[in-house]
């Protein structure tokens, strides 16, 4: 916790990197999402 | 030679039909006394800057020429006429005859403008008459070079009044800025030689346009 | 796309996000993950790694975007139209990200958000140009008539794009890093002082958001293509 007061930036890179794991998230479920539709359409 | 003769025919036939109804030329002079009339009561008795006037003068000179070039193929899609046209006459003599004709018109528009501009506005002077003759007569090829396709494009589309500015204004913006700053050194005095490099872009604007235009006119008109 | 593509794509921006906030910027570089000073610049350099690929990004898309309008042209399949238009939307989304972010740096280095730099002009032009393809696209019903009247116009506004090059400059000079109003870059931008290991995370930043741009280019094409599969589906039954 000291470490995180003493150098700000790093706050910033958490919240950055916890919104882009959300969005990398999203990506990956939407694919397989999108996959799953392409297969139902197949048959 | 067959091109250059249905050309001409076309552009005879637009010539024609619109002197019988001079729909187009009555409706756009009101427009210029309504737009010209509007710049000088709220001018007043302020005295605006050069740059601004020269601004003013392509902004009426733009929205005049997409008023007046946008009923090109509209009108022909309303008659019906289109259908005729395709049948007897190949795409490119259309284009060209179409081109001419906006061109003709587009250029007697900005010449009235141009000269009213400078008779009524006193704050507007032109101190070198030939990089501003030059301006308007290049100015309005480009116009009419960009526009030709788009009203073409316009034609097909459901909601088209609206539209062809929008299309249009992207397209047509190094032309204007190009204009703007050649009108603003023929107001300074500049000598010709200074105002070269402007008409090269004006001019290759014109070409590279018409020259596009020519190559993908084919696929809007046997749409 | 294989799906080790997009978990490698993932982890190396990943890297990149990390590399380009954490890094200390120091005067004098003494390890390998620190970046020197960038006169004029100093932290908010780091824009680079993220506001420079993506309008790389941008411009991919709708370059994209025109060639699969004109393969459209010449081989009338509506597949290539679907392309065109997914990457056009990727493009805009994209072209309004690099305007914001461009706005934000340009706020804490030239004093506004919005002062008609030339590359600001530009990229305003890019979305006014995409706006009104959209708008073209919206006020037509028929299929086949839509992917050929939005690929015309994409040709069209594609050849006045490079007139801004020589129509800019002469209204007014340039404050954006690289070009000839900037003294600190006479040139393109690359070639302005940029550390090694900055110009390392600038280009696989480049690559990163080069390949994320063709992952979300996949996703929008094959939903696409469901949807007008579903289209035909339903106006059949």
């Amino acid at each position: 916790m000291e470490f995180f007061e003493q150098n700000q930036m790093y706050v910033v890179l958490v919240v950055v990197l916890a919104i882009w794991f959300g969005f990398l998230g999203y990506m990956f479920v939407l694919d397989a999402k999108i996959k799953k539709l392409e297969e139902q359409i197949k048959k | 030679m067959m091109i250059i003769s249905t050309s001409y025919h076309i552009f005879v036939k637009e010539f024609v039909s619109e002197f019988r109804t001079r729909y187009a030329l009555n409706a756009l002079l009101m427009f210029v006394v309504t737009t010209l009339s509007i710049i000088l009561f709220s001018i007043g008795q302020e005295s605006p800057s050069i740059d601004v006037l020269s601004g003013t003068l392509w902004i009426v000179i733009f929205f005049s020429a997409m008023s007046g070039l946008s009923r090109t193929f509209v009108a022909e899609e309303e008659r019906g006429t289109s259908l005729t046209l395709r049948l007897l006459v190949n795409a490119s003599s259309v284009y060209i005859g179409k081109l001419v004709y906006n061109f003709a018109l587009i250029l007697v528009l900005s010449v009235i403008i141009a000269v009213s501009y400078v008779l009524f506005i006193t704050e507007f002077t032109v101190k070198t008459f030939e990089i501003f003759w030059l301006t308007i007569l290049l100015g309005s090829a480009g116009l009419a070079s960009a526009s030709t396709i788009l009203a073409a494009i316009i034609a097909k589309a459901n909601t088209k009044g609206t539209l062809f500015p929008v299309l249009a204004f992207p397209i047509l913006l190094p032309l204007l800025l190009t204009c703007i700053n050649a009108t603003k050194l023929a107001t300074e005095g500049a000598f010709l030689v200074e105002a070269v490099k402007e008409f090269q872009i004006l001019i290759s604007f014109t070409v590279v346009m018409i020259a596009t235009s020519f190559l993908v006119f084919d696929f809007v008109w046997k749409d | 796309m294989k799906t080790w593509l997009k978990i490698a794509v993932s982890v190396w921006l990943t890297g990149i996000i990390i590399a380009g906030i954490a890094f200390p910027m120091v005067k004098v570089p003494q390890t390998w993950y620190e970046f020197p000073f960038i006169p004029g610049l100093e932290e908010k350099a780091r824009n680079i790694i993220f506001h420079v690929p993506i309008s790389w990004a941008t411009v991919v898309a709708f370059a994209m975007s025109m060639i699969y309008g004109i393969i459209y042209l010449r081989k009338k399949d509506i597949d290539y139209d679907l392309r065109s238009v997914s990457s056009a939307s990727l493009g805009l989304l994209l072209c309004i990200l690099a305007t914001v972010t461009g706005a934000i740096w340009a706020k804490f280095n030239w004093g506004s958000f919005w002062n008609w730099d030339p590359r600001q002009t530009s990229i305003f032009i890019l979305l006014l140009i995409y706006g009104a393809y959209f708008v073209l696209r919206s006020a037509i019903d028929e299929e086949e008539r839509r992917a050929t009247l939005s690929s015309v116009y994409s040709i069209i506004a594609g050849v006045t794009v490079p007139f801004f090059i020589f129509v800019m400059p002469r209204i007014m000079s340039g404050l954006h890093p690289g070009s000839l109003g900037d003294e600190q870059g006479k040139g393109p931008v690359l070639e302005f002082k940029m550390a090694p290991n900055m110009l390392m995370v600038f280009f696989a930043s480049l690559i990163g958001f080069t390949v994320l741009y063709f992952w979300m280019y996949s996703l929008k094409v094959r939903q696409m293509r469901i949807e007008r599969h579903v289209q035909q589906i339903t106006e059949t039954h």
